[in-house]
Order: structure tokens, then sequence, then C-alpha cells
């Protein structure tokens, strides 16, 4: 069915007009976020502009948020940006972290089970010790944000500055959870025993690497927009 | 054969034209860029891909010789000792080659150098080696750097250019990712 427009290179060029049938077309891997953004089907012939307008995010947030998902190496320029779009930003990160522990995580975790079950006990114990270890870590980051960060970020937003706090102090804080989701698949790919079929591993390979990705965007929302956007904020407050 | 691709980074011209001399009557070497600034090697490095690095004590690059600004994976770095400098700075290279060193020394020094950087990517081996072993049991145990480069007698950089190789080579970066390498493949008892 392909409509949409592509550039040169053919990529595909986002814009407002596009139909949110055709942003779906062009990477349906993009319907994950509509799902976060709670956004329902059917779309019929809905453009992206009034797909926001209906649901009260801006057309340029949208947009990025996409890009980010769909284009590699695509930088957010957050100038056009502003300090309320973060409210929406913080939905959807919070959004991400409940598909991570709701779902992710824990489907994960029940393809580390499967897959260990042909091992002998001392490497299960050693693997699924190191992914409990690894799920308290992202369990643990994702607190670190909800309870502080993103109340801060509100904060803000309202007008309100914390003179002990600053968002690049947060972003200190934060810890890097994508390290290790990649050595869990150097681990699942490289170094368990033959006796864990591909079969058995396919699906958990799939997870890990979905989850992976993930982790990406959403370090790449905070980091490049979510963070900038905060610290503009910040700036304003202080004149 | 193999030739390494050689930059030199060194501010005076007789020294620089000199080594490039020396280099030139072997085929091991081959020095494809010579500048006498630190910062024009920094901006030139994705251009110039060297093999070999030597820099000579009088260069304007600061206390951290092996700047973060550039990937040193499979980069010898050599230091071409021309005054005094302290055994700290010296000691973040993979070879010192002195001025008073004869040709046959020079070339002697280049070779260890890139033996000693070991991210040689032309040794693709994926096996990890005793050394690197050695250095991934004590990373397991929690060991810091400096602990481990004691332990070990070689030096804070060497046991970094050693934990880049293992991660490189396992695909394996974190220390608890490290740990299940070790235990699965029996280096270390659970």
């Amino acid at each position: 069915m392909k409509t949409y427009k592509t550039d040169g290179q053919n990529r595909v060029i986002f814009s407002k007009d596009m139909k949110v049938a055709e942003l779906v077309d062009a990477d349906y891997s993009l319907l994950s976020i509509l799902l976060r953004m709670d956004m329902q089907l059917p779309f019929g012939d809905l453009s992206v502009e009034e797909l926001c307008r209906r649901y009260g995010i801006s057309v340029e947030l949208f947009l990025m948020i996409c890009q980010v998902y769909s284009t590699a190496d695509y930088l957010p320029d957050v100038e056009s940006l502003k300090a309320n779009d973060l409210k929406y930003v913080i939905k959807y990160l919070r959004a991400s972290h409940r598909l991570y522990l709701g779902e992710l995580l824990p489907s994960i975790g029940r393809g580390v089970e499967r897959v260990l079950e042909c091992c002998e006990k001392r490497q299960r114990d050693i693997v699924s010790n190191f992914y409990q270890g690894y799920c308290e870590e992202v369990r643990a980051h994702l607190e670190y944000e909800e309870q502080n960060m993103f109340p801060y970020v509100e904060s803000l937003l309202e007008c309100k500055m914390q003179p002990a706090a600053s968002i690049s102090q947060a972003m200190e804080h934060h810890t890097d959870i994508c390290e290790k989701i990649d050595d869990i698949k150097s681990i699942l790919i490289k170094y368990l025993p033959e006796e864990c079929t591909l079969q058995q591993r396919y699906e958990l390979l799939r997870d890990v690497y979905a989850m992976s990705e993930d982790l990406a965007r959403h370090t790449l929302i905070e980091v490049k927009i979510l963070a900038p956007v905060a610290a503009r904020q910040e700036q304003i407050l202080r004149r | 054969m193999k030739r390494y691709r050689v930059a030199i980074v060194e501010p005076s011209y007789i020294i620089t034209e000199g080594l490039k001399t020396i280099l030139a009557a072997g085929a091991e070497f081959e020095v494809v860029f010579t500048t006498s600034s630190w910062r024009t090697m920094e901006e030139r490095w994705g251009v110039v891909r060297p093999d070999v690095v030597v820099v000579g004590t009088q260069t304007d690059c600061g206390s951290t010789l092996r700047s973060s600004a550039v990937d040193w994976h499979a980069v010898a770095l050599v230091v071409l000792q021309t005054t005094v400098r302290e055994e700290e700075w010296l000691r973040q290279a993979d070879g010192v080659v002195n001025i008073y060193d004869d040709q046959h020394q020079i070339v002697q020094h280049l070779r260890r150098a890139v033996e000693q950087s070991e991210t040689n990517p032309y040794n693709d081996s994926h096996e990890l080696s005793e050394r690197e072993q050695a250095v991934l049991v004590l990373v397991a145990k929690g060991l810091a750097n400096k602990e481990i480069a004691d332990k070990l007698n070689i030096s804070v950089h060497t046991v970094i250019s050693h934990r880049k190789n293992i991660t490189h080579k396992t695909g394996i970066k974190s220390v608890a990712g490290l740990t299940v390498y070790a235990m699965l493949n029996g280096l270390i008892d659970v």
C-alpha cells in the first residue's frame, strides 16, 4: 500500500500531513509507540496532525519520537519543543517503564528459565543469578527516574525551582542499563552450552533484542530530549 | 608481510625526517603521516588510520598521553624520548624509543610495541590469551585495575589494554557479565 513519501536514500519523510496509516506502514514498529501512548485503532484517514490534536500531544514531539525509533543515527533538535511538551515526554517514558517491567523483563525471564532447563544446575544458577541481578538494576534505575527525576522535571514545569537539584545532577545518577543487556546477548549466543537449542534461544533472543533496542531509544529520549529541554527551563527560571 | 602505518608527532623537523629515513630502510613500517602538533594528529586520526603513533616527548599533548579524543583500539603508542619525562607519563606508552637508539633498536622497539598493544586486528583470534584469562579471573574476583597490575606485575595501562581485548573478544562489558563468562568457562569456581 506504500503511499508515504521517501527521500533520495529511500528513507521515510515524516510529516504532520501524512496519514497515521501511512506512518504505520512506513515502520510497523511505531505501533508500539501508539500503543504506549494509548492511541487506539482504527485511524481511517486520520492525519498525524489530527491524531496529535486528538490526544493532546504536540506534533513536533510526536514526530520526533517516531524518528528516534525509525531513523538510525537520528539526533533530535529540541529547538522546536516547548517546556510543556515534557509532560508528554514523561508520560511516554513512564509508559515505557510499565512495558519493560510488566511485559518485557518477565517475558525474558521466562525465556531464560526455559533455555536454562537443559543446562547443568551450576550453569543454571550462574546465568539465572546474573539475570536476576540485571532485573534488580533496571528496577532501581527506573524507580530512581520515577521517584526523583520525573517529579523534579514536573516541578520545573510548575515553575518551582529546587535550588539544590539540577537535571544534570539527576542525569549523572543515571546508571547505564544498556550495557548489561548486550552482555546477555553475547552470553546467550556465544557461551551457553549446545544443549540449549536455537529454537529455545530464538524467542528469548528476539525479546532481548527488542528490549535492548527499546532501551537505547529510551535513553536517547531522556538524554537528547528530556534533559536539554529541562536544562533550558532551569535557565529560564533562574533568570 | 603486513606494513604498519606509522604516524609521527614530533616538533623537530630533523628528528622527524631522521626517523622517517630509518623506518624507510625496512619494509615493516611505513610513515604515512607526520605533524608537529598533537592537535593536528587528533584531527586527522580517522583519515590517517595509524597502526603505530610515535610521539616525541616535547610534543604539546599534556599529561595524558593517551588522549580520550581518539580511538586507540588496535593502535600502538610509542614515545620518542628526546628529553627527560616523568616515569608515569612514559608508562602510558606501549614502547619507548630513545633518541640515541640505533636503527636496529628503533625497529625492535616499534615491533615490540605493536605486540604489546596486542589489539592487533590482524590477529583475529577470539580465544583469550593466558594473560587475558589471568586478568579476567582477577576482574571477576572484583579486583581494581591497580590491584590487578600489582598482582600480575604489569602496568595499569597494560591491564586496561587487556581488559579492552577481553571485552572485544567476548562481547561482554560489565564485570557481572565477565564473571558469568569466567564461571561458564570454568576459569573460576562458583
